[in-house]
């Protein structure tokens, strides 16, 4: 609930007289396509040849495709808490909760689905999610020859972790110092420091 | 009306209350778990606590008291000063909740009450993001304490809810303390679960994630859940109940405070009664038959369909062939605009009252109780509304009858045009109602489940369950109780208030509000509807 102290007014600050004048912003604009322009004939090009030539990425923070992490014991990590599909902003991840077949575990998902053609790769569930199960990997490539082949399920997004495990390690798990399913090890000072450093 | 000072300011409140509840009804927003207007006063949560102003033993100045005192166990006195917004309760509110998360296991992300928890609130406001214990938490074990509860003793806050609970309300005394110190715990007795009537309410009160249904359990996280504010059809008491529910499903029901009918409880019948909403096996399109051929009518063509229809038979057989029996289970409004309707085409038409379904006897709480003592009241008459049907009927005059009459004279072939309203969420005809059915050469029926009379009818029009409908119960005691609609019909299904608003010759969209208005004018009662006071917004 949006309650009026909340709320804050903000507005536009007002223009100088170059600003309204508007072209030293366009002749600044200009500036940069020219230093793009002198950048790619006299140092390295922009374009890359692709798929020869690949761009090189930033594998910690790269948003590309999703993936479903797997715990020490190999089983999917997510407790189906809902906080990806709660932040998703294109309402492009599916849950479907039950309970766990396992006796540490009070809840897993049943079902996962995550629509990557409506997802607009944010992030935000990655954030969003309190036992990092959610994470975006720095896959790029992704096709499907129809729609339906582009929901990837929870088994789908389990394969991509086995696949991409190796390129980007899974983030440190549990971070809520979790006792049912991190024992004691969690609370303990020590591991924690670990996971900052991590 | 006595007048006390909170924080500085005066209010007027109403009289022997507690100051929590004085607080909470002029908008403070304190922090409480054990305190419930319904239930017995302990005082044991503790997180009321505030300064009180009172005279010095020694020189009768009046001074703020030396120990805080719990806000719920004080009665509101005249001319009392109080305060909250003082370091000293601030300081005390923080220790409790620190202390009350010291052996939390923090599942909020699997935890189902995580959206509306108490624990959630207080700690984002008061607590702390980190917790001090250095000791291995203790871990309280879950337990399956009855057919429909889960009980997770890790997340409790023995604030004792429940327990008084099942003490003063449901009088069963099924849960109770067990252990001591930090190993304190609610617990059942050994060889009685928690099995009443009445035992879903002490998930309600709960004010935290111990304890848990297991009929919704891990089916939706609390916030993507909508509420639409109804009335209970479970039986003629029309207990106030909020419908949950999301993407067209309805999830859950839960009790909506009610001074005059319900208090803050409904019953576990009324809370798990809904399940025959998404049944597979509901009508869900128009029917017509037309000799052996069976035909979908579309929704616009039907008014005009059933006026010829009928104006036919009242050529063909006379005036007074027609009967129409009206369920108890319909709104007053759906059920007045099938009478103007039935009238219009033919005025001598018969009115019949649909039966009234009853199951054992009037059952009261605390078990045992009678007289002043009953705190809660489960009615045998399992539909919501009779005593709105009847008054309807009796106001529209003409001739009217019994169900057994209107079975025995259509058995007789006295009526060679009838409409019969079903809508009762289980099979109501029985052998005698369902060989009357030939006696009809148009029989329109509208339910909401296939039986002996939609098999033989010659137009079934789909019924809708009560939270696809919009309109007004009238209850047992004669309260006039709106409803409002939660969920939209299943596909290829238009209300019932809908469509007899059109086929009763009005124009445009159907809305209760504006039927009412059509029927104050000859009928008072409708003038206005009973609304229930709002419970203060932080009281929980």
């Amino acid at each position: 609930m949006i309650e009026d102290h909340d709320i804050l007014n903000v507005d536009a600050p007002e223009l100088s007289a170059a600003e309204r004048f508007y072209l030293p912003q366009i002749l600044d604009g200009m500036g940069t396509t020219i230093r793009h322009m002198g950048h790619s004939l006299f140092k390295r090009p922009m374009t890359v040849q692709y798929p020869e030539e690949r761009r090189e990425l930033r594998v910690e923070n790269y948003r590309g495709v999703h993936r479903l992490n797997r715990d020490e014991q190999g089983r999917v990590a997510c407790v189906a808490c809902f906080m990806c599909a709660t932040a998703c902003p294109a309402n492009c991840i599916h849950i479907e909760g039950a309970e766990a077949p396992w006796d540490d575990r009070e809840k897993y998902p049943a079902k996962f689905d995550i629509d990557e053609l409506r997802c607009i790769y944010c992030g935000m569930c990655e954030e969003a999610c309190p036992v990092d199960a959610i994470e975006l990997t720095p896959r790029y490539d992704l096709v499907g020859r129809t729609r339906a082949e582009m929901i990837l399920d929870k088994e789908e997004l389990l394969v991509i972790y086995d696949q991409t495990k190796g390129e980007k390690a899974r983030k440190n798990p549990p971070i809520t110092g979790y006792p049912r399913m991190a024992g004691a090890a969690a609370l303990d000072p020590e591991s924690e420091t670990e996971g900052e450093q991590a | 009306m006595p007048k006390i000072t909170i924080d500085n300011r005066e209010i007027e409140c109403r009289k022997g209350i507690s100051v929590l509840q004085a607080a909470l009804e002029a908008g403070w927003n304190i922090p409480h778990y054990c305190a419930h207007p319904g239930l017995r006063v302990v005082a044991s949560c503790r997180l009321c606590l505030m300064e009180m102003r009172m005279p010095d033993p020694k020189t009768q100045e009046p001074t703020w008291s030396p120990k805080l005192v719990p806000a719920c166990q004080t009665p509101v006195r005249d001319g009392q000063v109080v305060r909250f917004d003082s370091d000293r309760v601030r300081q005390n509110v923080k220790r409790c909740m620190e202390f009350f998360l010291l052996d939390h296991p923090l599942d909020c992300p699997v935890c189902d009450q995580a959206g509306e928890c108490h624990l959630q609130d207080y700690s984002y406001r008061f607590g702390e993001a980190e917790s001090r214990m250095v000791d291995e938490k203790l871990e309280k074990p879950k337990k399956d304490i009855g057919p429909r509860t889960l009980l997770y003793s890790d997340r409790c806050v023995l604030c004792t809810r429940c327990i008084r609970f099942t003490q003063e309300i449901s009088g069963t005394h099924e849960l109770c303390l067990v252990n001591r110190g930090t190993r304190n715990e609610i617990d059942v007795f050994p060889g009685k679960p928690l099995d009443n009537p009445l035992q879903g309410n002490v998930v309600d009160i709960c004010p935290v994630g111990s304890l848990i249904d297991k009929d919704f359990l891990f089916k939706r996280r609390v916030w993507e859940l909508e509420s639409a504010s109804s009335i209970c059809p479970g039986c003629a008491r029309g207990c106030f109940i909020r419908v949950d529910h999301c993407d067209g499903t309805v999830y859950r029901l839960k009790p909506r405070y009610n001074p005059k009918v319900n208090d803050w409880w409904i019953c576990d019948e009324g809370r798990f009664g809904w399940k025959y909403v998404h049944d597979d096996k509901r009508i869900t399109a128009p029917v017509l038959h037309r000799g052996h051929e069976k035909t979908t009518p579309k929704w616009e063509e039907l008014p005009e369909i059933l006026r010829y229809r009928f104006e036919e038979q009242m050529r063909k057989n006379g005036p007074d062939k027609v009967v129409a029996m009206l369920s108890p289970f319909m709104a007053c409004e759906e059920a007045w605009l099938l009478i103007k309707f039935i009238r219009e085409v033919a005025p001598q038409a018969a009115l019949a009252m649909g039966p009234v379904s009853e199951d054992g006897e009037n059952q009261h709480f605390p078990v045992g109780a009678s007289g002043d003592a009953v705190r809660f009241t489960i009615l045998k008459e399992k539909c919501p509304n009779r005593r709105g049907i009847e008054l309807l009927i009796g106001a529209a005059g003409g001739k009217t009858l019994s169900f057994e009459e209107f079975v025995e004279k259509s058995a007789a072939g006295d009526f060679s045009a009838g409409w019969v309203v079903g809508g009762y969420p289980a099979e109501w005809v029985d052998k005698a109602a369902g060989k009357i059915a030939p006696k009809f050469e148009l029989l329109v029926v509208q339910d909401i489940f296939p039986n002996a009379l939609t098999d033989a009818a010659t137009i079934i029009l789909p019924s809708c369950a009560w939270v696809e409908r919009e309109g007004s119960f009238v209850n047992s005691t004669g309260l006039i109780q709106p409803f409002e609609r939660a969920i939209s019909p299943p596909e290829g299904v238009k209300r019932d208030g809908q469509y007899l608003y059109e086929i009763a010759g009005l124009d445009g969209l159907y809305r209760a509000g504006r039927v009412r208005e059509l029927m104050n004018a000859t009928i008072e009662e409708f003038a206005a509807v009973f609304e229930a006071p709002p419970m203060p917004a932080h009281a929980h």
